[in-house]
C-alpha cells in the first residue's frame, strides 16, 4: 500500500514536471481544437526566432513582431503569405503537411528562416 | 537593440568623424571615398571634380558661391515613414515639415525634389495622403518620386503606381531631361527573393540599357533609386542584386550621379565615374552599418534627433563635372 502510494505520487510529480517543462506556447491552441498545438516564432532584431522549428503535423506557428519596423511571413513557394506586420501583430498558420517550409520577410529578405514538419 | 547599444552607437557616430585629410588635394578616386556627413558633427560634403570636399557649416558663408550657383539645383529627401509613431521619432510629421522648411529656406527655389522612397511607412492611403499635403508647402510644386518597400505593402505596388506612378514604365520607372541632366528614376523594391537584396530584374535592366544608347557620353546623368545601387552593407540588406548590370550601361558618361535613400544616414562614395550619395531620412536615423544588432530605428536624445535628419541640395554646373552634393540637417 505504501509502496503504491510512493508510486502513485511520483507519477503525479512526473506528469507535472513534464507539463512544467512543455514550451508555454504548445497549450495555447483554441479551445475547440484539443488535438492542435501551437508553437510561437518570434521577430526580432530582423530575424526570425527560432530560425528552424520542427514541428507535427497538424501544428499552428505563431510569428509576433517585436519590431519597430513592419515585417512579413512569405513561404518561397508562396503556399503561406501574411499580410504586413506592424509592432505587435501576429500571423499563424497550421501546417497540415509535413516538409521542410522555407520562409523569408519580402519586405528585408536577408530575413530567412524555416519551419520542418514531421 | 537595448538603450545602451543605441546609445553607444549614436556617441560613436558622432565622435567618429570621417573627414579627411585636409592637406590631401586628390583623393584617389577609386579608393572607397565615404563621408559619413553626421550633421550632428557641423560637416556637410561637396563632390566636385570627384573630389570630396568636407566644409564645417560655420564656414558655409564663405563657400556659398559656386557650390550653391549652377544651372540646375534640385533637393532630394527620402524616407519620409508617414505613419511611424514609435519612440525613434513620435512626430514625423514635424519632421518632414521642417524638412520642407529647409528646402524653402534655400537662397533659391530649386527646379523641383527627388523623393526617393519609403513615402509612407505601412503603404496606408491617409499615410501618402499627409505626405502629399505636407509637400505642397514647399517652393517647388515639381517633385518626381521613387517607391520604397514600405510603399509596396500588400498591393505589390499598385497603389503607388496610382498616385505617383503616371506615364512611367513598369512597377514605376522613368527616365526625363532637365536642363540637358539625365535623370533616371529606378525601382528596387518590388519581387524581393528570399536572402537576396534589391532588385530591379530583367525588364527594367533592359529599358535602362536602351534609354541612355543614344545619350552623348557628355551628358550628365543622375540615377535615383531607393535600395542603394552599391554594396554598402549586404549583410542589413543594404545594396542591389543586378546593381552591377544597371551601372555597367553608365560607364561610357562622364558623369554619373547616383542617389539613394534606405539607409537614413548620408554616405558618400566615388567610383571611377560614377558618384555614389545616400541621403539622410526625414524620420528617424539608422545605426552605421554593423554597429548596432539590427539596422532597426535608431532611438537617439531629442535633441540630437534632428541633427540625424535632413535634405540634400543638389547642383548641376554646364560643363563642369560632376555635380555637386550638399547635405543639411534639419537643425
Amino acid at each position: 500500500m505504501k509502496k503504491q502510494t510512493w508510486i502513485l505520487s511520483m507519477a503525479v510529480l512526473l506528469a507535472a514536471f513534464a507539463f512544467a517543462t512543455r514550451p508555454a506556447n504548445t497549450f495555447a491552441a483554441t479551445p475547440d481544437d484539443k488535438s492542435a498545438s501551437e508553437v510561437a516564432v518570434k521577430i526580432d532584431n530582423f530575424s526570425f526566432s527560432p530560425a528552424t522549428i520542427t514541428v507535427p503535423a497538424g501544428t499552428t506557428v505563431r510569428w509576433t513582431n517585436h519590431d519597430d519596423i513592419p515585417h512579413t511571413v512569405v513561404s518561397d513557394d508562396k503556399t503561406f503569405k501574411s499580410k504586413v506586420l506592424d509592432t505587435d501583430e501576429q500571423f499563424t498558420y497550421t501546417f497540415t503537411k509535413p516538409g521542410t517550409y522555407n520562409y523569408f520577410c519580402s519586405i528585408h529578405p536577408k530575413m530567412t528562416a524555416n519551419v520542418v514538419v514531421q | 537593440m537595448n538603450e545602451k547599444n543605441r546609445h553607444e552607437s549614436v556617441k560613436s557616430a558622432v565622435s567618429d568623424e570621417i573627414l579627411h585629410d585636409h592637406n590631401h588635394d586628390g583623393i584617389d578616386r577609386r579608393g572607397f571615398l565615404k563621408c559619413m556627413a553626421w550633421a550632428g558633427t557641423g560637416a556637410f560634403c561637396v563632390i566636385k571634380g570627384g573630389v570630396l570636399k568636407s566644409y564645417s557649416l560655420s564656414g558655409l558663408p564663405f563657400i556659398g558661391g559656386h557650390e550653391h550657383k549652377g544651372d540646375l539645383t534640385f533637393v532630394q529627401i527620402s524616407d519620409s515613414h508617414m505613419g511611424f509613431d514609435k519612440a525613434a521619432n513620435p512626430d514625423v510629421v514635424g519632421t518632414l515639415k521642417a524638412a520642407v522648411e529647409k528646402v524653402n529656406a534655400l537662397p533659391a527655389a530649386p527646379a523641383f525634389m527627388l523623393h526617393t522612397g519609403d513615402i509612407s511607412h505601412l503603404s496606408k492611403s491617409g499615410e501618402f495622403d499627409t505626405v502629399d499635403q505636407l509637400l505642397k508647402a514647399a517652393s517647388t510644386k515639381d517633385i518626381f518620386f521613387v517607391p520604397g518597400e514600405h510603399d509596396v505593402l500588400n498591393d505589390d505596388g499598385k497603389q503607388y503606381l496610382e498616385r505617383y506612378g503616371k506615364g512611367t514604365q513598369g512597377s514605376g520607372w522613368y527616365s526625363f531631361d532637365k536642363n540637358g541632366v539625365h535623370f533616371v528614376g529606378l525601382v528596387n523594391v518590388l519581387n524581393l527573393k528570399a536572402g537576396g537584396l534589391g532588385s530591379l530584374g530583367g525588364e527594367q535592366l533592359e529599358w535602362l540599357e536602351k534609354d541612355v544608347k543614344h545619350l552623348s557620353k557628355s551628358t550628365p546623368i543622375v540615377v535615383f533609386a531607393h535600395i542603394p545601387l552599391w554594396s554598402v552593407y549586404p549583410e542589413w540588406g543594404w545594396g542591389t542584386d543586378d546593381s552591377a548590370q544597371a551601372l555597367s550601361y553608365l560607364k561610357k558618361f562622364g558623369s554619373v550621379t547616383v542617389l539613394n535613400g534606405h539607409i537614413h544616414q548620408t554616405m558618400q562614395k566615388v567610383e571611377g565615374n560614377i558618384t555614389f550619395h545616400t541621403a539622410a531620412s526625414t524620420a528617424f536615423p539608422q545605426p552605421k552599418p554593423g554597429q548596432a544588432p539590427s539596422p532597426g530605428p535608431m532611438k537617439v536624445p531629442e535633441d540630437q534627433l534632428r541633427t540625424l535628419l535632413g535634405v540634400t541640395n543638389v547642383t548641376s554646373v554646364r560643363g563642369k563635372h560632376p555635380l555637386a552634393v550638399i547635405d543639411e540637417n534639419l537643425v
